[in-house]
């Protein structure tokens, strides 16, 4: 075999391996660009969703009037983001991930002399929310407590 | 008894209580956070055309996220390994976005942990992060082996980020990124043409030699100790294994832009959720820090004046003083007790910053594997297909020359190790 037959026969087992790479990439980046427009489709869904959600929830507060709005952009994601906005006591409507039906919960009784709550300061919205999440009658009524001392002072 | 007959001992007891006091609200003063908007930096942008031979492209390595080893260190300084993990992985595409955005660069690239294989390298060190405060210690070296950085950055957020606004805001830190670029600028801009032009020649040689080292080791000058290389001799322009070889680099480039793909798609998969934990980390910390003053302040108020009462009380002899002494102490007493309030709301902030960090690593922790897995397979599968061409490239050297390939390989892992 000569340098030249020697050297064309690398070149096409080079070539062999070029194409087989260059045909994972251009799959691998397929499915990244798959997944980014799944992604999309579904944050747009969502998103109008969680307008949507947000909207019928201003409805609700201003009927309830209690309820704080903790759920907020996203739905099908709403379970972990939903945890977020609990634990930062969220104002609710920031958009994210947070909403869906977890984000949505926390609707026990709120007392009738508790005010709207949209003037609350974080301290606040975290007795709040802490007070409506509480299982126990004696301990929600205890926080309650703490929450009309705490807005009484901050007035 | 008027103030003019108020015994000197009381006097000085006041005055001691009031430096005392003096001192610690200032102490108390300084962990205020300021919350004015600040001045943007602005990532300077390029206004004339480069030329392609002193276009140098940059590497961001991922950063080192700098998660202590013990568990109950991380606790106390607030770290989230899978959160960190996560910032390693973000944090490069946005100083990275932010060098593009200049036009002064060539490709700029987020590279694996380990890598070093572009014309300049960036790497960084997390040193803190938590949504008020961002440092991040910064290496920039070049091929050659020259440093051109090595420095802290620190910035306070933005908090204009944090509200809602339809349009994306920037991002909080953006200052520190725009910082980044705007040094990283100042350090190419004093190097001469022609050595900006070898930083780019030497990179591909690196590249070529660890491939190739019987082929291209003669055209570089390494110096182990210093770190550095230089050009010996430039290979020839139809050499037909720099040819390949060029085709092989070809693939690297490939291969990194798809690991940086991966790299996006990460970062905006957990961009919204992680915005949300810093945002509400730092309402958190904000509120932590303004309860921690005001429990300071508190405190000591209380406890001067119970000190200044029950001294006056010791030095009057009228019963108006007396009642006023009292007073003092019963006022002191609950703004002791008020200071001591404070300190639950400072408990309380503690644990939703806890709470808020364990929640976003939950969520952020399966998207953290997911991409460290594609990451390594990809890296795997590509090792294989490096091997062959290492191979090959022997092969062509050997048939080329007639010569034995006799120097001994470097073993290169895929995505641009050097």
């Amino acid at each position: 075999m000569t340098t030249e037959d020697k050297r064309a026969e690398i070149d096409r087992r080079f070539d062999e391996t070029f194409t087989v790479f260059d045909a994972r990439m251009r799959k691998e980046q397929e499915t990244i660009s798959q997944e980014r427009a799944g992604r999309e489709g579904q944050e747009g869904q969502e998103g109008q969703e969680g307008q949507e959600g947000r909207e019928g929830q201003e409805g609700q507060e201003g009927q309830e009037g209690q309820e704080g709005g903790i759920a907020s952009g996203t739905g099908s994601e709403g379970g972990q983001g939903g945890d977020v906005a609990a634990g930062a006591g969220s104002q609710g409507g920031g958009g994210g991930v947070g909403g869906g039906a977890k984000g949505g919960s926390g609707s026990r009784d709120v007392p009738a002399d508790i005010p709207d709550g949209r003037d609350d300061d974080i301290v606040a919205r975290q007795l709040r929310e802490a007070a409506m999440k509480e299982m126990d009658p004696e301990l929600r009524e205890r926080l309650w407590e703490e929450y009309r001392k705490y807005k009484q002072s901050t007035q | 008894m008027t103030s003019s007959n108020t015994p000197v001992g009381s006097g000085r007891s006041w005055r001691a209580c009031c430096l005392v006091l003096a001192l610690m609200l200032g102490a108390a003063g300084c962990v205020v956070q300021d919350e004015r908007p600040m001045a943007p930096v602005v990532a300077q942008k390029a206004t004339a055309e480069i030329p392609q031979a002193e276009l140098l492209d940059v590497g961001v390595r991922m950063f080192d996220p700098n998660i202590p080893p013990d568990p109950v260190e991380q606790e106390k300084r607030g770290i989230y390994p899978d959160v960190r993990k996560a910032e390693s992985r973000y944090m490069p595409v946005l100083l990275r976005d932010t060098l593009e955005s200049t036009g002064q660069w060539g490709q700029v690239r987020v590279l694996p942990a380990e890598s070093s294989g572009s014309d300049v390298n960036i790497g960084a060190r997390i040193i803190e992060s938590d949504g008020s405060v961002l440092q991040l210690a910064v290496t920039v070296t070049d091929a050659t082996g020259r440093t051109w950085l090595r420095k802290d950055y620190e910035g306070l957020a933005d908090t204009r980020a944090y509200k809602d606004v339809p349009v994306k805001p920037r991002d909080p830190f953006d200052n520190v990124y725009a910082t980044i670029a705007n040094d990283l600028l100042a350090a190419r801009n004093e190097l001469t043409r022609e050595q900006r032009v070898q930083v780019h020649q030497v990179a591909n040689l690196r590249f070529a030699s660890e491939l190739a080292p019987y082929a291209f080791n003669p055209y570089l000058v390494h110096d182990p100790k210093r770190g550095t290389y230089a050009i010996a001799r430039l290979p020839a322009e139809g050499d037909p294994v720099v040819q390949r070889m060029d085709r092989v680099h070809e693939r690297d480039y490939a291969l990194i832009d798809t690991l940086n793909e991966h790299y996006t798609n990460f970062g905006e998969t957990i961009d919204d959720a992680y915005v949300n934990w810093r945002k509400y980390s730092h309402e958190e910390l904000a509120a932590a820090a303004d309860a921690k003053r005001k429990a300071l302040t508190r405190g000591l108020l209380g406890a001067a004046a119970v000190i200044g009462g029950v001294m006056a009380g010791q030095n009057t002899n009228s019963s108006a003083g007396s009642a006023a002494a009292t007073a003092a102490v019963i006022g002191g007493i609950y703004a002791f007790k008020s200071g001591l309030d404070m300190r639950a709301e400072i408990k309380m902030h503690d644990e939703s910053l806890k709470q808020l960090g364990s929640s976003f690593q939950n969520e952020v922790q399966p998207s953290v594997v997911d991409i460290e897995g594609r990451t390594l397979e990809l890296k795997g599968s590509a090792e294989q297909q490096y091997a062959e061409w290492r191979r090959l490239l022997r092969e062509l050297y050997e048939n080329e020359t007639g010569l034995p390939a006799t120097t001994a390989e470097t073993t290169r892992p895929a995505a641009g190790k050097r």
